[in-house]
């Protein structure tokens, strides 16, 4: 099979919801000696912008875009160890977190899911996550850029201790810092010094992409 | 124009008659626990006993004088009924941060608790004393969610919506217990002299789900549930705060007396209060909203008075336009935050600015 057929197999198993097309696939692929980036850009991630672009044009919905990207994840789980970590030394890190004292975190994976289709190193730092543990945890894995979400009204809180200490270690400088949730605003995210406020995950990738052209 | 009493004026604009104001409801209902006593009562004290849960709503009314009383406690009821861990925020909303489906063969283990015990029991008791109390001052509702919404609370929304898409039959199942446990909620509020029954329909949302999946999902159970509601002498009405909410079927085919909703500038096709009155949304419902709530915590007094000032205004032009008398409440788009730093101030600031800028005759 050419490594053209592959690359579509892998993008079809992300736009037709097909798991185990995703691991097969995704197995070929490294089997047949294709670079797993190129694996994941021009695969998995082809579909899942073909999705991402269907769910802003209202041609599919949330259902059907989460099951697509666990099809993506799953090809991910094999694809990622195969990369030479020397060859992810220049891509650009992100982290997703909903900040402590909150648990609704589907905003925040379907940001998660965006960023890694949208081509960025991804680490999910999780739910409910202490500003300081966020703080510190950006630190050391040399992240990029921090995407915050809160869906309460008395977490968003939490957005601005972590800001206040991102600012304080002077992290802040080299990590930019997207906010995201039904209760914030523009206005909030320039109050606590986040660098953006996400109207949605398409909207988070958008954003990077100029910032980081 | 008369200055009319609340009944009177939200009577007369549920039929889209001439009003002196348009009726105003900021949803301030948690929040109102503030006002007993010496204002330290805990959410989880306010929440778990029927006569502080009513309590709250008969002090709101005293001290906002608003057109509507709503008895909404929060979202995780019937979850946490279920079985659910509920986080109990001291002086906040409650959540539930453990859910209780882990695999599909849970969907089918759920089963309808006893109505009267925990905080559906609360809710029941606290709406019978709202209506005992309130029913005649002010046009009274109970609240409670749809079944959507309660199982997306007690299985996590993105798993969710995931089975939803995978393997829907299990799904069923349980909707069709969330569906018998809200059954049995409608008939005990039929039992309490409650005028109406408010539904969270918070999932007819374009972000969430397509028209497919919605009548799928929810419609087929929320027209059975709302026959119920009018069968037991109430009236219909429902709030959804989502981004793209579905007004075609929420409003037009499930034809609620009211509906509440919010508006997110920032979103593009979220319709405000003049593109829903002018899309004839409000024709034969009394439209209420939109307020952005974070005003309330975030806000000045004379912020949220020149927010409510447009409002007015819009919507007196929309109404105008469109041929209408009063079929828009001046609301908040979902809950006042009962959280401990909103400031109470901000809503008797919306209620005096309608006072002032929704009278029809200036």
């Amino acid at each position: 099979m050419s490594k053209e057929e592959i690359l579509n197999k892998l993008s079809d198993s992300v736009v037709n919801h097909k798991i185990d097309l995703a691991k097969s696939a995704a197995q070929e692929a490294l089997d047949t000696g294709i670079n797993p980036i190129d694996a994941i850009n021009d695969g998995l991630v082809r579909g899942m912008n073909v999705v991402g672009d269907n769910y802003a044009a209202h041609k599919v919905y949330l259902p059907q875009v989460l099951v697509s990207a666990s099809c993506m994840y799953a090809g991910l789980n094999l694809l990622l160890p195969a990369i030479p970590v020397e060859d992810l030394k220049d891509s650009k890190r992100c982290a997703t977190a909903v900040v402590e004292g909150d648990v609704h975190d589907i905003g925040k994976n379907i940001v998660k899911t965006m960023l890694t289709a949208g081509g960025y190193v991804v680490t999910d730092f999780g739910k409910d996550i202490a500003p300081e543990k966020i703080a510190n945890e950006a630190e050391q894995n040399k992240i990029d850029c921090l995407c915050l979400s809160t869906l309460m009204t008395p977490t968003m809180d939490n957005m601005k201790k972590t800001l206040d200490i991102l600012k304080e270690t002077g992290y802040h400088a080299k990590c930019v810092v997207t906010i995201g949730g039904p209760p914030t605003s523009p206005q909030f995210a320039s109050e606590i010094g986040a660098d953006h406020r996400d109207v949605n995950a398409q909207d988070c990738v958008r954003w990077l992409k100029e910032e980081w052209q | 124009m008369k200055e009319m009493t609340h009944t009177e004026r939200v009577a007369a604009a549920l039929n889209d008659e001439k009003v002196d104001r348009l009726t105003t409801y900021p949803i301030a209902c948690g929040v109102c626990r503030r006002l007993i006593g010496d204002g330290k009562l805990t959410y989880r004290e306010w929440c778990s006993d029927p006569k502080l849960f009513a309590q709250a709503f008969l002090e709101g009314q005293k001290k906002f004088g608003l057109d509507l009383a709503i008895g909404l406690m929060d979202l995780s009821v019937m979850a946490g009924d279920l079985g659910a861990h509920v986080r109990m925020d001291e002086q906040n909303t409650p959540f539930v941060d453990e859910h209780i489906i882990h695999g599909m063969e849970d969907y089918e283990k759920l089963a309808v608790p006893d109505i009267k015990k925990g905080r559906t029991g609360v809710l029941i008791e606290g709406t019978k004393l709202i209506a005992d109390h309130l029913k005649g001052s002010v046009v009274t509702s109970s609240f409670i969610e749809g079944p959507l919404l309660a199982l997306s609370q007690t299985t996590g929304a993105e798993r969710l919506f995931m089975d939803m898409f995978t393997d829907p039959a299990p799904v069923h199942k349980a909707l069709k217990v969330m569906t018998q446990y809200d059954s049995e909620i409608v008939s005990a509020f039929a039992e309490t002299g409650i005028e109406a029954v408010c539904w969270d329909y918070l999932w007819g949302n374009y972000s969430v789900l397509g028209d497919g999946e919605y009548a799928e999902f929810e419609s087929q159970y929320a027209k059975k549930l709302n026959q119920e509601v009018l069968d037991g002498g109430m009236a219909v009405a429902i709030h959804n705060c989502a981004d793209l909410p579905h007004l075609d079927t929420q409003i037009k085919e499930f034809k609620p007396a009211i509906y509440s909703m919010a508006y997110y500038p920032l979103i593009e096709g979220s319709p405000n209060a003049s593109d829903v009155i002018e899309g004839g949304y409000a024709d034969d419902c009394l439209v209420g909203g939109q307020i952005d709530p974070q005003l309330f915590i975030r806000g000045t007094e004379e912020q949220i008075t020149e927010k409510t000032k447009e409002l007015c205004q819009d919507v007196k032009t929309a109404l105008c336009k469109r041929g209408l008398n009063s079929k828009y409440c001046i609301a908040s788009g979902c809950e006042v935050p009962p959280d401990i730093n909103c400031r109470l101030e901000n809503i008797s600031a919306m209620v005096e600015a309608v006072k002032k800028y929704g009278r029809m005759d200036s």
